[in-house]
């Protein structure tokens, strides 16, 4: 019995790379349990997924497009031309349900070109996507050099009501854990996906076309598929994912810029490949998608509970993951090749004759994986070793945070300021509350040390306007401090803009912000001074 | 057609592979004569040209320098996704090394003091722009390893250092924007013998690969490897050094397309540098004739020229009025041009054309 079982995985190499992306993602969601006691929390699960529908809805079409032997470059170019379009549509007074039907048939367009460029004209589908990318983006600046908000009731709605999950949250006082509908439409999305692939002609097609080097796709053409046909519509596929993750998109942040998911085909494309899917084509699951993105947005948010590390290790480290991948995937590409000529050869004389040069090979891979392992675990290294760098901040252990200094915040607006603003926790364990003032003047005080800075008038207004754009004085803007987590910082931000004043107290890491606090964080970060010996 | 046929000829091309790029720039050239007043204005001011031509000239240095190391790469049958992260990394190597404040390592002396020198640096500038091309060459001897040794596919091989390369250039200068006062090093990106400093960089650069590949056998061996590694093999070929040598070679060229750009802004911007110039530079490639894909014939001067289109569209554009932001839409529309002048029915519609003027010569 376990023989068998055993025979059976062994010959269905080809589940091992999706195997191991799920293995990777619960290893490492597990980790993060034991070291952060904020990830304890159920919601932080669920935050994976209400961070990223429009980039599992991007994985889905890419993930297509990858098996059938091509790539899509075009995605987040795609994505950006739909929030900039819809947000203009909709300012203009267009019906919701119109707008998204017609960006819908939008994305259909772009991807039917593009893939009767690479069908028909012969052209490199990586050339014509990155046209296709370049004329997206491009006409996103055509329509609006500036962001559009977007205002919409449909939209708000959408982004705002959450679905509670059955069994942990409580249905009556409505808190507990919960997902958004995008989340639900982009689940749909990738149930779509998959049944197309498994289960259609069209998805069987895909299959046969993907893979050796282009030769699956002269032997697909020679079986009598219509190569040609189902490349088009697999292109029109990948078009239409782009266009409704620019939707989900433009829910999300609520408004349409053509600097929008800068360079999330890279994401998409590896989350792609982490999910298990060959980058070669013809092989993977577009399930192993799913655990692909859960996987990048696992990193991001481990990587802000750790609090010590930046942003930018996310990138390293998926890339360090990708190497994994793809050395995996080559060698077991490596080693079924192998058992192919053996099985084909059959006789030991003419095995023995082939399998030196294979060997080597083999051999070569097994040096480039096991460096790539030493890469992953220097990679890991750092970003264990980096939580307790000096032990000042008494590493991993949550600082005690101080209580927000709300009656101080609130002589401050008292005494003329327009934001009152303050920053707590987080790797240095700071406690930083800045003031702006309408005129330009800025104060910050962390107890210890106070710094000023003075900018121009316009920039504080235009601060204002924008915090007031970002939907402060809505019910979108909500105070969230129910999770606590390791290294976080906690927010507590007044903002008194034509006579109007509140205040929303956040924590960020895996947090149920409502995603437009962090960019006011952002906004708010860039004209403030910072603390410290080495700015001065 | 007398002229343009020698022109090929300097190329080591037989055939009219030269002539899109040629035809593309003098289009644009012709649009911007009719569009344009003053184009092609040029003045001398202290000693130095100035003028549109001049611009593009100089602004181009960075794609062609990156467009000649693709080139190589693209003939071997690959493609290199990460010249823009590897431009990053050198940038950003050169700026620690010229001002390591940043970093916080503690130097003696009044640090205030030195913010604004023009004369000060950490490193003599030699050993900046010598570590820093030592770091791009080993980024891209990393492709080449992973290519040759692990026989990975190309695109996704170097796709590892596009994603990864950007955030280890942020953790070297510690994502800080870095600004250059060093008069020198800035020398190389904004200095003038009255053509601007990095044309010369650019020509001596094409000079020594158009002399490696055409006067040595490499190029040879970088042709037959991109036709048919196998075949290579088997004609004694050493493939995957061959292999190596184009991905360093393009590791190279990136550094130094990074040192450049770098120079010239004055700033280190781990996020900026060489963004989605990997794909300004296969598209000159692919505008100067060799084939993206297949490998195989390459031409060194058509993707110089192709870098040239790109830059000089881009000024055109600017000059006519489209704004900046905008302008991908134009690159776009290039992109389709090139790829319907490269299509197989109308390159076959053009051979008849020219075939037919051929007879028509020889009959007069």
């Amino acid at each position: 019995m376990m023989q068998t079982l055993g025979l059976r995985l062994a010959n269905n190499r080809k589940f091992l790379p999706l195997g191991a992306t799920v293995a990777l993602f619960a290893i490492a969601f597990l980790a993060g349990t034991i070291f952060f006691p904020g990830m304890r929390d159920g919601q932080s699960f669920f935050n994976l997924f209400i961070t990223t529908p429009f980039l599992l809805i991007l994985v889905v079409g890419e993930g297509l497009v990858i098996i059938s032997g091509g790539i899509d470059l075009s995605v987040s170019g795609v994505l950006a031309l739909t929030t900039v379009a819809s947000a203009a549509l909709l300012r203009d007074g267009w019906d919701p349900w119109v707008v998204i039907g017609l960006m819908l048939g939008m994305g259909v367009l772009f991807g039917a070109v593009m893939g009767l460029f690479i069908a028909y004209l012969r052209v490199q589908p990586f050339i014509a996507t990155l046209a296709g990318m370049w004329l997206a983006r491009g006409l996103c600046y055509i329509i609006s050099d500036s962001e559009i908000r977007i205002y919409n009731p449909l939209y708000r709605t959408l982004s705002g009501t959450r679905i509670l999950i059955p069994g942990l949250a409580d249905p009556v006082t409505k808190k507990g854990d919960y997902v958004t509908i995008l989340v639900v439409v982009a689940l749909v999305v990738l149930a779509v996906g998959m049944y197309i692939a498994h289960f259609t002609k069209f998805g069987r097609t895909i299959y046969a076309m993907g893979g050796n080097n282009g030769l699956n796709e002269q032997s697909a053409r020679l079986m009598g598929l219509r190569v040609d046909r189902t490349k088009v519509q697999v292109y029109m596929l990948s078009g239409f994912c782009s266009a409704l993750a620019g939707i989900a998109y433009s829910i999300y942040v609520g408004s349409g810029h053509g600097t929008h998911a800068t360079g999330m085909e890279l994401t998409t494309i590896a989350a792609v490949v982490i999910g298990g899917m060959a980058l070669t084509g013809g092989e993977g699951y577009l399930l192993g998608g799913l655990f692909g993105v859960l996987i990048t947005a696992l990193i991001q948010s481990l990587i802000q509970f750790n609090g010590q590390l930046s942003s930018w290790w996310t990138s390293i480290v998926i890339g360090a993951l990708m190497l994994v991948f793809i050395g995996v995937q080559s060698l077991l590409a490596t080693m079924n090749a192998r058992q192919l000529a053996a099985g084909r050869l059959g006789s030991p004389g003419a095995r023995s004759a082939t399998a030196g040069p294979r060997r080597s090979l083999l051999r070569d891979r097994r040096v480039l994986i096991g460096a790539a392992a030493v890469v992953v675990i220097l990679v890991v290294a750092q970003v264990v070793g980096a939580q307790n760098p000096s032990g000042a901040s008494g590493g991993a252990a949550a600082c005690t945070l101080k209580p927000f200094r709300q009656d101080h915040a609130a002589e401050l607006i008292k005494g003329g300021a327009v934001i009152a603003y303050e920053r707590n926790g987080g790797s240095g364990c700071v406690d930083e509350l800045y003031a702006i003032y309408p005129d330009g003047r800025i104060v910050g005080d962390n107890g210890a040390q106070t710094v000023k800075k003075q900018a121009l008038p316009a920039d504080v207004d235009a601060l204002l306007g924008s915090i007031n754009d970002l939907g402060w004085f809505t019910d979108n803007m909500y105070s969230t401090t129910e999770i606590q987590c390791g290294q976080c910082f906690t927010y507590y931000t007044a903002v008194s803009y034509k006579g109007v004043l509140k205040t929303v107290k956040a924590v960020d890491g895996g947090t149920a912000a409502p995603a437009n606090y962090w960019l006011m964080t952002g906004r708010l970060s860039t004209i403030l001074p910072a603390f410290g010996a080495g700015a001065q | 057609m007398s002229t343009l046929r020698s022109v090929i000829r300097v190329g080591g091309v037989r055939d009219s592979r030269l002539m899109v790029p040629i035809v593309a720039l003098a289009a644009i050239l012709l649009i911007d004569l009719i569009v344009v007043p003053g184009f092609f204005n040029l003045e001398m001011k202290d000693g130095h040209l100035y003028g549109s031509l001049v611009d593009i000239l100089r602004n181009s240095a960075p794609t062609v320098v990156l467009a000649i190391g693709m080139t190589l790469v693209i003939a071997t049958g690959g493609v290199d996704l990460s010249v823009g992260a590897i431009m990053a990394i050198a940038a950003s190597v050169a700026c620690i090394l010229i001002d390591p404040r940043i970093i916080g390592l503690n130097l003696q002396g009044n640090i205030t003091a030195v913010v604004g020198d023009p004369t000060y640096s950490f490193a003599p500038i030699p050993v900046v722009i010598v570590a820093s091309l030592v770091v791009a060459v080993a980024c891209g001897l990393w492709n080449g390893v992973l290519v040759s040794f692990g026989r990975i596919q190309p695109m996704v091989a170097t796709l590892i250092l596009m994603i990864a390369g950007r955030g280890i250039a942020q953790l070297i200068t510690n994502s800080i924007k870095i600004i250059i006062f060093n008069d020198a090093f800035a020398y190389i990106g904004n200095g003038f013998i009255i053509l601007p400093f990095s044309l010369f960089i650019v020509v001596a650069l094409f000079a020594g690969a158009w002399l490696l590949t055409r006067r040595t056998a490499i190029g040879l061996f970088v042709e037959s490897v991109g036709i048919s590694f196998r075949a290579s093999l088997y004609a004694g070929i050493n493939e995957k050094r061959i292999k190596l040598f184009a991905y360093s070679f393009c590791g190279f060229c990136a550094g130094v397309a990074g040192l450049i750009a770098v120079s010239s802004i004055r700033t280190s911007d781990a996020n900026q540098i060489g963004l989605y110039t990997e794909l300004d530079a296969i598209l000159a490639v692919v505008i100067g004739g060799t084939l993206l894909g297949t490998g195989g014939r390459f031409s060194l001067l058509g993707s110089v020229l192709g870098g040239l289109v790109i830059q000089a569209t881009q000024t055109s554009m600017y000059a006519i009025g489209v704004a900046a932001s905008a302008i991908t839409a134009v690159k776009a529309v290039m992109v389709i041009i090139v790829i319907i002048l490269y299509s197989r029915q109308v390159q076959d519609l053009g051979g008849r054309l020219v075939a037919r003027l051929g007879r028509k010569q020889a009959a007069t």
